[in-house]
């Protein structure tokens, strides 16, 4: 079997990756897809406590269910928002969007 | 039967004329003088019915204290205060209410003709009376409060009167000169009251008295009192060094001078050491010791000013300082009779010399000896009038300033000793140097002013009467002194035996202290009439050759120009510094500096906010990471 540490060291390298997608990219859809990327990998967390921990509970699955619904629904509002932003300034390089700015 | 119970009517009836010209004035024919006018003459005829009814009084030969009258006026009763309005008619209230009277009826009378034709004629009137509403009240008072209401109150006539001519610069200052400066004293005054009253409880100035001889009050609280109100005297006496306003009150219209800047107001000072004179006979004898010696320097400081003055109000005006210093040093000998006694006379002689004064300038226009002359030929029975008035302040027998000036001389051989007696003696030989010289300069010699002299009239018969009858009475009441003429008139006796601290004082006749001053009187004609005679060449030569004194006087010893160099370098001073301290401490650093404060931060906190997403999600991670190290650490 397995053991529990392979899947936090894989939900730690994902949320990392994720991490450094949001800081590193430009792209406001390649951010959108980095923050799936860290939610991937709490849900990981999720399913890999769920299991080892209290196999005969359902809760940790529960809540990767919920985390997977919550970020579809933000994607879908996310890229709305890129969309306009694209059709508003015809880019979606996030540096550029700075009019709040001092 | 109208009497000393009535007394309260006296301020009263001035005090109805000033309200009706106040507010109906201008509607009234003649603008309402006949009123002002009627009031004073009733206050007067009042006052002749109390002083007949005194008479009776003091006929019985018992013991009289005084008859009071009057109202409540502030009960606090939570305080076991009860404040009157009340009045005390005795003896030295009569003296001074004859004066204030009789000489105030002259005066508005002679207003009549000196005031014809001026703009604001109803105002003037209307001031007069009020000035003579608070003038009684002020003589009349028997407790402290309500004497020093109606000592501002004259105080506050006093600067409306001086500043009547408001339009003129000078007369505008003279009148604030001369409220601050009495304003000074007036606080002593206060304070004084109200340490009296702290320890007895009352304003009443008998039971003060009682209390006082009850040994109410320790010997050094009680000297600080009694000084503390006698810097009140000191600032309306014109006394060294609170002196500097009166010679510029002189910038009032001359009635207002001789009324209020010599015959009554001024005097009030003496009346309220008289007043008092048991509160200071129980203090500690420093307290008269600084009267006599306040009053000795005035005497000194203002004949020798006088000497070289060439406005004739100003050299009248100083020697009304030099009188009042007289008083005082009477009064620092304990002898009220005798500066009642120069009070009463007093106020006849300088109201006379002023009113003559008022002649002169109404008839030439001019008032500075400079421009005058020769005017005996033009003005004979003013010139006449004048001269009965020098030789009353010089004080030459038979007049009344004589007697008066005896009765002091000899207060101060018997209760002070022969230094202060010599010092007097040459302040008289200067009074008659002076004195002289005014008259020589006005009315003798060569016009100096050609078209002064020609213009140079005699004035109307309402301004000649009130001088002549004033010159008569400065030629008599003198003889006042003697207990002969007081029985005859009706007195117990002299002025001795009618006003008097303890025990009655009989006018002796020395030969000793009369040939003192009559030989400096006669010494000091004498020379004013070699110097300032004819071409006055030896006073100019004597000018010249001592020309720095001859500045020093002019100048009144620089102590105008001290004070405002006081003024200007310290009082000014400190009055920067404060506003330095409000502009810089109080508005930039305590309240500008928190607002700046709030303005540097937020300028210096927008730079946090980049409106780049990336450094704002650096901040969030970066926080969430910190965050996760803290619990843990906690944890730990």
């Amino acid at each position: 079997m397995i053991p529990l540490e392979h899947f936090l060291v894989l939900g730690a390298i994902l949320f990392s990756l994720g991490v450094y997608g949001v800081l590193a990219r430009r792209n406001a859809v390649l951010i959108i897809m980095s923050v799936e990327l860290m939610l991937a990998a709490v849900s990981i967390n999720f399913v890999a406590f769920a299991g080892y921990i209290a196999p005969e509970e359902f809760r940790g699955l529960v809540f990767a269910l919920f985390v997977i619904t919550i970020a579809a629904a933000e994607v879908g509002l996310a890229l709305a928002i890129v969309l306009r932003l694209f059709r508003n300034r015809t880019t979606s390089n996030v540096d550029e969007v700075d009019t709040l700015r001092w | 039967m109208i009497g000393m119970e009535h007394a309260w009517l006296l301020p009263v009836l001035p005090f109805s004329s000033f309200v009706i010209l106040l507010l109906v004035g201008k509607y009234l024919p003649r603008r309402g003088d006949w009123l002002a006018i009627g009031a004073m003459v009733a206050a007067f005829v009042l006052f002749l019915f109390m002083m007949a009814d005194l008479l009776g009084e003091l006929e019985t030969g018992a013991e009289f204290e005084g008859v009071r009258s009057g109202i409540q006026w502030l009960p606090l009763e939570e305080l076991g205060l009860e404040i009157r309005l009340g009045f005390l008619f005795d003896q030295l209230a009569a003296v001074m209410l004859a004066v204030v009277t009789f000489v105030g009826t002259l005066i508005v009378i002679y207003s009549m003709g000196y005031m014809k034709g001026d703009p604001r004629y109803g105002w003037f009137f209307a001031v007069m009376s009020l000035f003579l509403a608070s003038m009684t009240t002020l003589v009349l008072a028997d407790n402290l409060l309500l004497l020093y209401a109606a000592w501002e109150g004259v105080g506050i006539c006093s600067y409306l009167l001086i500043g009547f001519w408001h339009e003129r610069r000078p007369a505008a200052e003279a009148a604030k000169k001369a409220f601050i400066t009495t304003r000074i004293g007036d606080v002593g005054l206060l304070i004084g009251i109200i340490l009296l009253w702290r320890e007895a409880g009352t304003f009443d100035i008998r039971e003060i008295f009682e209390f006082a001889r009850g040994g109410g009050y320790s010997p050094e609280y009680l000297t600080l009192a009694v000084l503390m109100l006698f810097a009140g005297a000191v600032g309306k006496s014109a006394q060294f060094p609170l002196h500097v306003w009166l010679p510029d009150a002189m910038e009032g219209p001359t009635p207002v001078s001789a009324l209020i800047h010599a015959a009554t107001m001024v005097v009030a000072g003496v009346y309220l050491v008289s007043r008092t004179m048991p509160l200071f006979d129980l203090a500690d004898p420093v307290a008269l010791a600084v009267v006599v010696a306040l009053g000795l320097t005035t005497v000194m400081l203002s004949a020798t000013i006088g000497l070289v003055q060439t406005d004739i109000k100003r050299v009248v005006a100083y020697s009304t300082i030099n009188s009042l210093g007289l008083m005082m040093v009477a009064l620092g000998a304990k002898s009220v009779t005798a500066a009642m006694f120069y009070l009463f006379v007093h106020g006849f002689f300088k109201a006379l010399l002023f009113l003559a004064s008022g002649n002169v300038i109404h008839g030439t226009e001019r008032q500075d000896v400079k421009e005058l002359g020769g005017l005996q030929s033009e003005m004979p029975l003013t010139a006449l009038a004048f001269g009965v008035g020098v030789l009353s302040m010089a004080g030459l027998i038979p007049f009344s300033g004589f007697w008066a000036k005896d009765a002091i001389l000899h207060a101060a051989q018997s209760h002070l000793n022969a230094a202060v007696v010599g010092w007097l003696s040459f302040s008289i030989f200067l009074t008659a140097l002076y004195m002289a010289r005014l008259y020589l300069l006005t009315f003798t010699g060569r016009p100096r002013d050609k078209h002064a002299h020609e213009h140079a009239h005699e004035a109307p018969p309402v301004m000649l009467w009130p001088v002549l009858t004033l010159a008569v009475l400065s030629t008599v009441t003198g003889f006042w002194a003697f207990d002969q003429v007081g029985e005859a008139l009706g007195f117990p006796g002299g002025i001795g035996r009618f006003v008097f601290f303890e025990e009655p004082e009989s006018f002796h006749f020395t030969a000793g202290t009369a040939a003192i001053s009559i030989v400096a009187v006669v010494v000091g004609l004498a020379v004013a009439l070699w110097a300032w005679g004819g071409e006055a060449a030896p006073a100019r030569r004597l000018a010249e050759t001592f020309r720095p004194v001859h500045n020093l006087l002019l100048n009144g010893y620089y102590i105008d120009r001290f004070y405002q160099w006081i003024i200007d370098r310290v009082v000014l001073l400190a009055g920067r510094t404060l506003a330095w301290f409000d502009r810089v401490v109080v508005n930039d650093t305590g309240v500008d500096g928190p607002a700046g404060l709030g303005v540097f931060w937020g300028y210096a906190m927008k730079f946090v906010q980049t409106g780049r997403l990336p450094n704002y999600a650096l901040a969030i991670a970066s926080g969430v990471v910190i965050i996760a190290i803290v619990v843990l650490a906690v944890r730990v």
